[in-house]
């Protein structure tokens, strides 16, 4: 890191603001993992296009003839990256790298990255949203399916952060 | 200007995507220079080695929290006009479970996998094409899981309908609840592995 990470309180100050601005001017809270879901959506779309435009769970996006990727949480995610990357090249941090605990190779590493990947795909779907768009969003809500949601988060990853020790420690 | 703009229709619907595009690189950046695009820093936390992704997600919500509450009570933001997140309790709770395995596993969530890619981690991409994986399968075997994807329905559910108290104090118990986590999660990180070990 060629420059100092935040304080973790002003990051969260930060990312708490970003989502008032996202209430007040939307109407709603702000989110990552529907515009992957939407991605996939139309990705798949291309392949198979009547089974997905049919799909119970998918075939919502396309609806009236609409295109899944004109969606709110589609252009914040165009966001997300652009803020990302001019924020890695102002501070100089941009670099291709794996990153992992001393005890694994990139190989490994990557290969657990995927598996966790698929899991949290599944997963952000069945509890309907993610670590922003569910557990932030809906703990400022003070929704209770949020806060249970995002206690569990904590639970699972406790449960099974012993398992893959090696890949981190 | 009363909120949300674009419901009371003071802006148009492009121009509130030209704002989720803006809201989102403020939120990008943040991620990033909080250290989010790091997995090793987000996947300490399940060790308690970092707490910092606690203590950022603590401080968001408190912060998200008074601004959403706050708004409404000096009348800045219409709630009858704003979508309150539902809750579906057994699907979160089993879906919350299933989601921290995949975070330990994978070293990331979705959004910070995605700033994560973009600042060159290599494992960021992965992931995200794990992730694009994950929601397919959910999406294409929805039969499946369908029934228990809608079960347990309670609605709009909050912390102030649950414990019938006002929603001032409720707000006030969250602001509680993210002090004394984050304070007592550091206190374990120092505990366990030291006042430097970063």
């Amino acid at each position: 890191m060629s420059k100092k990470l935040w304080n973790p309180i002003f990051g969260g100050v930060m990312i708490g603001i970003a989502m008032i601005l996202t209430f007040y001017t939307a109407g709603r809270g702000f989110g990552a993992s529907g515009a992957f879901t939407r991605l996939a959506a139309w990705i798949q779309d291309f392949i198979f296009p009547s089974f997905t435009e049919n799909s119970q769970y998918f075939g919502k996006y396309f609806l009236n003839g609409h295109h899944p990727l004109n969606n709110y949480l589609v252009f914040m995610a165009i966001g997300l990256m652009i803020g990302a990357f001019a924020a890695s090249k102002i501070a100089g941090d941009f670099k291709f790298e794996v990153l992992r605990g001393p005890q694994v190779g990139n190989k490994a590493r990557l290969i657990f990255a995927l598996f966790g990947g698929i899991i949290v795909g599944f997963a952000a779907r069945l509890a309907r949203g993610c670590t922003s768009g569910q557990a932030l969003v809906g703990g400022a809500e003070l929704s209770i399916g949020s806060w249970v949601f995002m206690i569990f988060i904590f639970v699972g990853g406790f449960a099974a952060a012993y398992f893959v020790r090696r890949e981190w420690l | 200007m009363i909120g949300p703009l674009v419901k009371n229709g003071m802006i148009s619907g492009t121009v509130n995507m030209i704002f989720a595009v803006l809201i989102g690189i403020l939120f990008g950046w943040a991620l990033h220079r909080s250290g989010f695009s790091n997995s090793k820093k987000i996947a300490s936390a399940f060790y308690l080695k970092d707490v910092d992704v606690p203590v950022v997600m603590f401080t968001a919500i408190v912060t998200g929290a008074l601004g959403l509450w706050g708004m409404a009570l000096i009348g800045l933001i219409d709630l009858s006009k704003f979508y309150f997140l539902p809750t579906y309790l057994a699907p979160q709770m089993v879906g919350g479970f299933i989601f921290g395995v995949g975070m330990v596993v994978g070293g990331f969530c979705p959004g910070t996998s995605l700033v994560a890619s973009f600042v060159g981690k290599i494992d960021g991409m992965v992931f995200l094409a794990g992730f694009l994986i994950g929601s397919l399968l959910f999406g294409d075997l929805f039969p499946v899981w369908k029934d228990f994807y809608n079960a347990d329905f309670r609605g709009v559910f909050r912390i102030d309908q649950w414990l019938n108290i006002n929603l001032g104090l409720s707000v006030f118990l969250v602001v509680l609840i993210a002090v004394l986590g984050s304070l007592g999660l550091r206190k374990l990180q120092f505990r366990f592995w030291g006042q430097n070990d970063k």
